[in-house]
């Protein structure tokens, strides 16, 4: 680096030269950043879009064949269709069940097409006394963006509500402040694969894990919820671990936000005699608003791409987007179908990130 | 009641608060302490107890057995390493890359200064996934092995971090120490190399801390490049595919007791480091 960068001989120049020196110094010096980032980032990810369009295998010799859009389209075609409701064969009229005395429907294999593409069920619901199947090329990933979107909603609204909260506690004064700060960072600080291992066990779905004994302490459930297993419970509970990780990190950004905020604004409120709720709504929360904004958008774009908690609990019972691409690539060797279901998740991203760069601005001087 | 009463019950209240505050976020490392401290009998106790107890007589009796299991594990112990090479490697690299960098953007002035920053920013927030077949593709294209690929790959989120945060504190330094050491014959680098180096030696400690434990506790990237090759996993892949010696039943006795021995390094790192974390957390989400 040094070496490239020596100027030539060193005798007196213009500004000129000068100026023309330091501008082949920065070109210089940002080389190895735009390098790398091109190996690691901007050819990958032209490969990614190429691959994409194609039905590409991964560690394979086959021909690879340009597909256009057919991996998108797999991807996310859904349609609706209605239910008929079933006939019995023997009588001719519409079957009810004898028990209930709810009709019986034809089952959604019957209804959902075929060709060119195979739709398989993803759910059923009724509207205005009809029956109707939600059918989807590839239920996989059309539940994965249910779920991710799902998942990156409920987090971000209980990490904000609960973070601002631990925030305004700890923003007090009070003894034990800094133990308090070094306690929120620690579960920041340990990578995913642990605290999501250690959340694994105490879901255990037997009294063995510490939410069955709670929860049957508590008169709820028999002490075998499987909680991991469950379709109900997956969900809530992979909520509940993120919201546990990542609570403690929106709250010391909060809490840097609040200590921007200046002493005196509280003392005049005081002095004009609005309580303390009052000063929340008047004074703290519209000056943290940039603050929650930020963090808002940090964490959505954090959330969506949700990965280790998802493969490591969840592994292939229940997708997040970012696992399902995962094992698309490595279980199936599909690189041109995971490719295409890892588009969908930039794009999804680039979104949030255009919204992002707006929102904070870039300062070149 | 008395004003100083209701002062009292305000301030017993606030730390019950706080005391519940720090359990939550202390708890599950409770749990995963108690419960490395079983032995399988007392793991399959139901319901499970809250400190570990003899199965038969109730007293309590912890064990080491999981610890003691765990360190003679060796793809436990490769991965301590594997992470060590692997973490150290990628702050080293992405701080003096960095550096470079940042000292170009924050302080020289060329043209195509504007969207350079704007790309580095962008790139902050660049989803790993993204990118990971064109990846793993490209890295079987060059033959890397699993850790300098981890190495190289990691770039991908600690770099443009570093670069950014650098570039604001270069922005922040004085511009008059650059104009006298040029009056004073000095060239621009070695402005930058004698001079504005070790100014920046607080920010390089924040943004290495910071690319150090993103790099330690990465999971996807190490996942994938070590499919093939088992013996480069680090420490958060061999956690989440930990299998016991007898892999009759997934061993959470020795599953908790590594998580224990993985947690303590950073919570000592997090204990002496608090404020320099915490100004590169900031740094990175709000702009002072």
């Amino acid at each position: 680096m040094a070496a490239t960068s020596a100027p030539a001989p060193k005798k007196k120049k213009g500004t000129g030269d000068l100026a023309k020196q330091e501008e082949r110094l920065a070109y210089i010096l940002l080389v190895p950043t735009l390098v790398i980032l091109f190996i690691i980032a901007f050819y990958p990810l032209g490969t990614v879009f190429a691959n994409s369009l194609t039905d590409r295998r991964f560690a394979s010799a086959d021909p690879v064949e340009f597909v256009g859009l057919d991996n998108y389209i797999n991807l996310l075609s859904l349609t609706v269709k209605e239910l008929p409701q079933a006939v019995d064969e023997e009588t001719g009229q519409p079957m009810v069940d004898p028990e209930t005395g709810e009709p019986v429907y034809v089952t959604a294999i019957d209804v959902l097409p075929r060709d060119p593409r195979r739709y398989r069920d993803l759910s059923q619901f009724s509207l205005f006394g009809n029956r109707y199947v939600l059918g989807a090329t590839d239920r996989d990933f059309v539940r994965s963006i249910g779920d991710t979107l799902r998942f990156t909603f409920f987090t971000i609204i209980l990490e904000t509500v609960i973070g601002l909260g631990i925030a305004l506690v700890v923003n007090s004064k009070f003894k034990g402040r800094g133990v308090m700060r070094t306690i929120m960072l620690v579960p920041w600080a340990i990578p995913t694969a642990v605290s999501s291992r250690m959340w694994e066990y105490m879901f255990n779905s037997t009294r063995t894990g510490f939410f069955n004994v709670v929860f049957q302490m508590a008169g709820l459930g028999n002490g075998q919820i499987p909680f991991l297993v469950d379709q109900a419970w997956q969900l809530p509970a992979m909520i509940a671990i993120d919201v546990w990780k990542t609570t403690p990190f929106m709250a010391l950004l909060l809490l840097a936000g609040l200590q921007l905020i200046p002493r005196e604004l509280y003392e005049a409120a005081d002095v004009d005699g609005a309580g303390k709720v009052r000063q929340f709504f008047s004074v703290t929360l519209p000056l943290l608003q940039p603050t929650i904004a930020v963090a808002l958008v940090f964490r959505t774009l954090d959330a969506v791409r949700v990965f280790d908690l998802f493969q490591i609990v969840l592994t292939k019972t229940r997708y997040s987007m970012a696992s399902f691409a995962y094992y698309q690539l490595i279980d199936s060797q599909a690189m041109g179908y995971s490719s295409a279901s890892s588009v969908i998740i930039f794009a999804m991203i680039t979104v949030f990130a255009i919204f992002y760069i707006r929102l904070l601005g870039v300062s070149d001087d | 009641m008395t004003k100083e009463q209701s002062a009292l019950i305000n301030k017993v209240l606030f730390y019950i608060v706080i005391v519940i505050i720090g359990v939550y976020l202390l708890f599950p490392f409770y749990w995963a302490i108690n419960s490395s401290l079983k032995t399988e009998a007392q793991l399959q106790m139901t319901p499970a107890t809250f400190i570990p107890r003899s199965p038969d007589t109730n007293v309590i009796s912890p064990t080491f057995q999981n610890y003691a299991a765990v360190f003679q594990n060796e793809r436990f112990r490769g991965g301590l390493v594997n992470s060590a090479v692997v973490a150290v490697a990628t702050t080293v690299i992405a701080l003096s890359v960095g550096a470079f960098a940042a000292f170009a953007l924050g302080k020289l002035r060329f043209r195509g200064k504007k969207p350079s920053l704007y790309l580095i920013l962008s790139m902050t927030m660049f989803p790993q996934v993204a990118v990971l077949t064109g990846l793993y593709a490209v890295i079987r294209t060059l033959g890397l092995p699993a850790i300098p690929s981890m190495i190289l790959s990691y770039m991908l989120f600690t770099l443009p971090f570093t670069v950014w945060v650098l570039t604001a504190f270069f922005q922040g330094l004085p511009t008059e120490i650059m104009q006298s050491a040029q009056v004073d014959g000095a060239t621009p680098f070695q402005t930058f190399y004698l001079i504005l180096l070790p100014l920046t030696a607080p920010a390089l400690v924040t943004t290495g801390l910071l690319a150090f434990i993103n790099a330690w506790n990465e999971y996807l990237f190490a996942l994938t490049f070590t499919t093939i090759e088992p013996n480069a996993r680090t420490v958060p892949v061999v956690i989440a595919l930990f299998t016991g010696q007898i892999s009759r039943q997934e061993p959470f006795g020795e599953i908790m007791a590594a998580a224990v021995v993985v947690t303590i390094p950073l919570i000592i790192l997090v204990l002496i480091f608090q404020r320099k974390i915490m100004e590169g957390l900031t740094a990175g989400a709000v702009k002072g």
